[in-house]
């Protein structure tokens, strides 16, 4: 199966996605996109304050109401989207941090709603997710998607989640990264 | 010899006879056969060389090793996703290894209304027959045939749909399922482990992570490229600059377009970068009482042709085709997110994947982008294409139900359909398939360097020389002048190697 929709705007849209972007950063007081680091797949790409929002965004992309399933903090997931993010090509890549904050304000810019993201209930993330999912704007469902497919790659590749889905694994053993 | 240019200490300046861009399932081919003819080759990837002990069968390392975006390549409107190749070996790397020759009644067409006389079945068969015996091309066995395609052919011989079990470029497979991920055990007999070995046993220089950026010309003939070193993201390094004699564009329907384009060469026609087909494909899911663990065995064996006649209509018509995935894939594929999404995550050693691949008519256009990894691909379905697949989803969702399954997930994007043996089908017809309503994919863009006869209506001639530039050849799927309609890697394969004897015949008169 391929992977469904990421993150792929117009030229306009990009530009009215980057002043938007732009705009909120500056009401966040948050630094603008950090440059990926060409070394490996671990590379630090987001910044403290992204990668929060992004494991926030992971956790209800990934929610599956099963007391078993691996908290998304308790695995790796979150680095290697990261390690993704960093060995991708930084047009497409640099987009990525501006969306997190689109995510993070867009309760109060699409939604008129007083909380950010990070700081909603699980009920309201989720909520506030759908109407990415749901919008009439193609840049926000396109965005959705992109932040979905990431969080799908980082917790399914976690070896904890496959007795949740019956997923045998590689057939090859894994060899351990060194220390 | 094959060299990562990344290693380069100083700028790279060399000459050669013939410089192939690409070593995909064209140019690997013509690279070999060019090579073996006597003549010296240097050939450019973009991507790096990974071999099978790089496989580790893990989608987070694999899909960003082997595709381009990571997978997540798309048009602009993000409705349809792209999968391509990025490595030395190309889509072959990764593709399920159907083998189809050209179909006939498309070879009549491409005769009939593009002025290729040449291209008859006949004259195809020496290169056919070459590269199928390089690539070990043979039936698969029935003991080979996995539990998915199982279920898919008894649902489909249920119907009295018409199907066949297809040939593969295997050998020795384990069986393993992870092909898509790249063979670990180098079974796949994809260019990685057949022509570009060759090539490089006969001389040819194998330049890995080297992004040909530039194609320039001296007196109206080819002359020179000229690119970068580049990382895994694409960040440049090192310059090089390769003088040939010839120069082999086969870089994919996406990249060869775009390189011509950026080079501003080749078209006079201005049909550089149009005439984009993509098979389109959709695909749903069956839930099976019992575990199928369908992402093991051999992924494609069986398909259904039923619903395509060239003969009576060589533009349209669509095949099935069974789909596997791993846990990530998978979900990507699925609606939702959350539990709404996991509710179908935990039946996943339960699922059976099937898509129908259309034979389209619409059409598309690449544009460069905003930078090399990022072209402008632009596609328009037409309404015949949309019909067709949505007949496919109907048409999917009966062989499973007739193979065992008991549901049957349609996965639009939102309010998917959940249907059980009986429920009405006229739903799905009802939904259709809508651009950005529903995944919709596709593995094999061509067309957009096509041949033909006419200079004002093609960009190649019947050997795939440019009409523009001489000593510029394409030879890979983007010459195709219409859809193929079938998988299209043997196809790519015999037309690169009837590019390779071309040129070694025409040798004396290119050198110049």
């Amino acid at each position: 199966m391929s992977p469904a929709p990421a993150l792929r705007t117009t030229r306009r849209g990009f530009l009215s996605l980057a002043a938007t972007g732009t705009a909120l950063a500056a009401l966040a007081r948050l630094p603008m996109a950090c440059v990926p680091s060409a070394n490996g797949r671990e590379a630090a790409f987001f910044t403290e304050r992204e990668r929060e929002i992004l494991t926030r965004l992971v956790e209800r992309m990934v929610e599956t109401g099963a007391p078993e399933a691996p908290a998304v903090r308790e695995t790796r997931a979150i680095p290697v989207i990261e390690g993704i993010c960093a060995g991708l090509d930084p047009e497409i890549s640099g987009v990525l941090p501006t969306l997190l904050r689109l995510v993070e304000w867009g309760p109060l810019l699409f939604d008129f709603t007083f909380t950010r993201f990070s700081r909603m209930s699980d009920a309201e993330g989720d909520t506030s997710l759908r109407a990415w999912m749901t919008s009439r704007l193609g840049f926000r469902r396109r965005a959705f998607y992109a932040l979905r497919n990431l969080a799908f790659l980082g917790y399914y590749s976690q070896e904890a989640t496959w007795p949740l889905i019956g997923y045998r694994g590689p057939i090859l053993v894994r060899e351990e990264a060194p220390a | 010899m094959s060299i990562d240019l990344r290693q380069l200490e100083a700028d790279l300046r060399e000459t050669t006879d013939v410089c192939v861009i690409g070593s995909g399932g064209g140019g690997a081919v013509a690279a070999a056969e060019i090579a073996a003819g006597g003549r010296s080759v240097v050939v450019l990837e973009q991507g790096p060389h990974w071999t099978s002990e790089d496989m580790n069968e893990r989608e987070e390392d694999m899909l960003p090793r082997l595709l381009e975006e990571a997978g997540m390549r798309q048009t602009v409107d993000g409705s349809v996703i792209i999968l391509q190749g990025r490595n030395v070996g190309g889509s072959t790397v990764h593709n399920l290894c159907y083998c189809f020759r050209a179909p006939e009644p498309i070879l009549r067409l491409w005769r009939r209304e593009f002025g290729l006389g040449s291209l008859t079945s006949e004259a195809l068969a020496p290169s056919f027959e070459r590269v199928e015996r390089n690539l070990k091309v043979k039936p698969i066995l029935e003991r080979e045939i996995n539990e998915l395609n199982r279920v898919f052919r008894a649902g489909a011989e249920k119907l009295g749909y018409s199907g066949l079990v297809a040939k593969h470029n295997r050998e020795n497979c384990v069986q393993s399922g992870f092909c898509i991920l790249g063979c670990a055990f180098d079974a796949k007999m994809s260019m990685l482990v057949t022509y570009v070995p060759r090539a490089e046993a006969t001389g040819a220089r194998i330049y890995a992570s080297a992004r040909a950026e530039r194609i320039e010309t001296r007196d109206g003939r080819v002359a020179r490229v000229r690119g970068h070193a580049v990382d895994e993201a694409g960040r440049p390094g090192r310059r090089f600059e390769i003088e040939a004699k010839v120069v082999v564009l086969a870089a994919g329907a996406i990249a060869s377009p775009d390189l011509l384009l950026r080079s501003g060469i080749a078209n006079s026609s201005g049909l550089v970068g149009e005439n984009l087909h993509l098979h389109p494909q959709v695909m749903l899911a069956g839930v099976f009482e019992e575990p199928l663990h369908f992402y093991r065995g051999i992924p494609q064996s069986y398909y259904v042709d039923e619903f395509i006649d060239l003969e009576r209509d060589p533009r349209a018509g669509y095949i099935l085709m069974p789909v596997s995935g791993f846990p990530a894939l998978t979900a990507a594929n699925l609606p939702g997110f959350g539990r709404d999404h996991f509710r179908f995550m935990k039946s996943f050693d339960r699922l059976a994947g099937l898509l129908a691949l259309v034979h389209d008519q619409g059409a598309g256009s690449v544009r460069p982008g905003a930078s090399f990894g990022s072209p402008e691909i632009r596609y328009s379905f037409v309404e015949g294409d949309r019909r067709q697949l949505t007949e496919g989803l109907v048409r999917c969702a009966e062989v499973l139900f007739a193979g065992g399954a008991r549901r049957v997930v349609v996965p639009y994007w939102v309010d998917p359909l959940v249907l059980e043996p009986g429920d009405d089908l006229g739903v799905i017809e009802e939904r259709g398939v809508r651009e950005g309503e529903i995944a919709i994919s596709a593995a094999h863009p061509q067309s957009t360097c096509a041949m033909g006869s006419d200079p004002a209506k093609s960009v190649v001639n019947e050997f795939g020389e440019s009409h523009d530039v001489p000593g510029l050849f394409v030879a890979d799927m983007s010459v195709f002048p219409t859809s193929l309609g079938a998988p299209p890697q043997i196809t790519t394969a015999a037309l690169a190697d009837r590019t390779a004897h071309h040129i070694l015949e025409r040798w004396p008169d290119l050198a110049v």
